[in-house]
């Protein structure tokens, strides 16, 4: 049959592995050589476990960082590039560029930039004025429970600047079919520019927007190289987010918690449904 | 295509352009400082971040080829990935095929069981692979062709859903038409279905084969200390050599310079590829 391979390593590679984590959840399993059976003991310790609730904290602000600065100004870039514009090809290239380099290198890049010392960040403001001033960007720990780091401030920035220009690849195509006529009439009708964004552009856009917003959404949920390798300078309750924190139980060195992070990892596959399933299946239906 | 109003002011159109240069010099400086700093000395990149090289050197070079791995990780994640997006993009396919054409029994609930794959975020698979691909079970952790499984299995899911969306364009009557003229199925899909959905296919290819290239959590899980893959052997030499700036710039570069040429070249179709995969997916 046409689907047995596909269904064959789709069902060993990634339905067994969804199953074997419920399974592991139920199970104490990291210094002592044998898993303990512990039913719902792993979730209970969870939801009192305070990096838990910071990584699921992290994630959300980055989320909320994405829709309310990156995505609008992708749109802004792309309106601005669909007026006539000199070596538009150019700018897309460049803005879109990053998209197409491995995590690592740029998070590698920008742990240079950000370098307490000597990282163009802080040289940069070192020419401008207080020759003796440093500051680890990369290991100021948050303030409060509910305010970004200014770290992740930080990397949040990283974050833009590899996916600005996908966002507004998006919108650039939004724009672009829409049809002349509708500019042509609005101008016979005396519309200013403003006023054509406002009316006209801005509800055509308005499938693009929930595109690039769903896609936020589920992005927000996978982020791990970028936090990874760039919060790792950071004190351990505040530089995970969950898909770091279920690595870093089970991997890092001396901890081993498979159990536990089993049951961290089904948690974020319940909120992944809880919160992306609705928006997918509205997406499906429509399409 | 055009917004481009028939009496803009001369002013905003300025504004606009001086705007966007700021952004693309903001955008494109972090990348122009590492080619920069791949070429200088060690005491010249510390002490003088923004300035050229005062002698351009190959040094750095030299020592990245000599002390990286990098020869071996661009093999290594050359097989891995041409491996990988061939065998997803076969099976993927076939899969593809009988969704689109096919009526049969549990259809919707298997097609929805594949699009559930797209939801959950790989890494909650990282321990139970972990165990799976370990010593208890398959036992091929450490070797390059742990990763296989789970990119195959992981991109299965988006090149399905893209290749259903190409197949069920195919009109009816084309395919009617095939089997009165004596094809079966598979000959309908070989002569039929896959030319006419090459567009599909570049996407999916595209698509799988950059996300595979540049999978960093996998990778850094599965392999073994000699079986890096690009990613792995960049962050190994940050790790021993991340001191020196110069050195790991030209790593940087190594790393990055190709793909970004090659991206230049083929922008076109990466740029849809990305979008397109990430968008239908």
């Amino acid at each position: 049959m046409f689907i047995l391979p596909a269904l064959a390593i789709y069902a060993l590679f990634v339905l067994t592995p969804i199953v074997g984590s419920a399974r592991m959840s139920l199970f104490e399993w990291g210094g002592s050589p044998l898993p303990r059976f512990v039913a719902f003991k792993n979730y209970a310790l969870l939801l009192k476990d305070t990096i838990f609730w910071r990584a699921l904290m992290n994630n959300a602000l980055v989320l909320v960082g994405s829709l309310v600065i990156q995505l609008p100004f992708s749109a802004l870039f792309a309106l601005f590039l669909s007026y006539k514009t000199c070596c538009r090809t150019l700018f897309r290239t460049a803005f879109f560029a990053p998209m197409v380099m491995p995590t690592v290198a740029i998070a590698i890049l920008w742990q240079y930039i950000y370098a307490p010392e000597d990282g163009l960040v802080t040289k940069l403001i070192q020419l401008v004025g207080n020759d003796d001033f440093t500051f680890p960007w990369l290991a100021m720990p948050s303030s409060s429970p509910f305010l970004p780091s200014v770290s992740l401030l930080c990397i949040f920035v990283t974050i833009c600047w590899q996916y600005t220009g996908f966002h507004m690849v998006l919108y650039m195509a939004g724009i672009a079919a829409i049809p002349d006529e509708l500019y042509e009439a609005a101008r016979i009708d005396g519309a200013n520019e403003l006023q054509i964004c406002r009316h006209i552009v801005l509800p055509a856009l308005k499938p693009t927007i929930a595109v690039s917003a769903t896609l936020s959404v589920i992005g927000s949920l996978k982020y791990f190289d970028l936090i990874y390798l760039m919060a790792a300078g950071l004190p351990q309750n505040d530089r995970e987010v969950m898909a770091t924190y279920i690595y870093r139980l089970a991997f890092d060195q001396g901890q081993g918690r498979f159990g536990y992070g089993s049951a961290a990892a089904i948690l974020l596959i319940a909120i992944a449904l809880v919160v992306v399933l609705p928006i997918q299946l509205t997406r499906l239906r429509k399409a | 295509m055009s917004l481009m109003s028939l009496h803009h002011h001369k002013t905003s159109t300025i504004l606009r352009h001086v705007f966007l240069l700021i952004v693309l010099l903001v955008c494109a400086y972090p990348l122009f400082w590492m080619a920069l700093t791949a070429f200088k000395l060690e005491a010249e990149a510390q002490a003088a971040p923004f300035a050229l090289p005062h002698r351009w050197v190959l040094k750095n070079f030299a020592k990245v080829f000599n002390s990286g791995d990098f020869g071996h990780a661009y093999l290594n994640s050359l097989l891995i990935c041409v491996t990988s997006v061939v065998v997803a993009v076969v099976f993927a396919a076939c899969a593809a095929f009988a969704f689109a054409l096919f009526d049969f029994k549990g259809r919707n609930v298997l097609f929805i069981a594949f699009l559930l794959g797209m939801m959950i975020p790989v890494h909650v698979t990282l321990i139970p692979l972990n165990l799976l691909l370990g010593p208890q079970y398959l036992n091929i952790k450490e070797s390059l062709w742990a990763l296989a499984g789970p990119y195959i299995g992981f991109a299965l899911p988006v090149s399905i859903l893209i290749l259903r969306g190409a197949f069920s364009t195919i009109p009816n009557e084309l395919l009617d038409a095939a089997r009165i003229d004596g094809c079966n199925a598979w000959d309908v899909f070989r002569f039929v279905a896959i030319p006419l959905a090459r567009p599909a296919f570049a996407t999916v290819i595209i698509f799988n084969f950059l996300t595979m290239w540049n999978e960093f959590a996998f990778a850094l899980t599965l392999l073994g200390p000699d079986n890096a893959t690009l990613p792995i052997a960049l962050n190994n030499f940050k790790g021993e050599r991340g001191m020196y700036l110069a050195e790991t710039c030209a790593a940087l570069a190594v790393v990055v310079v190709p793909l970004l040429v090659i991206y230049i070249f083929a922008q076109k179709h990466i740029i849809k590829g990305l979008t397109a995969g990430a968008v239908k997916g």
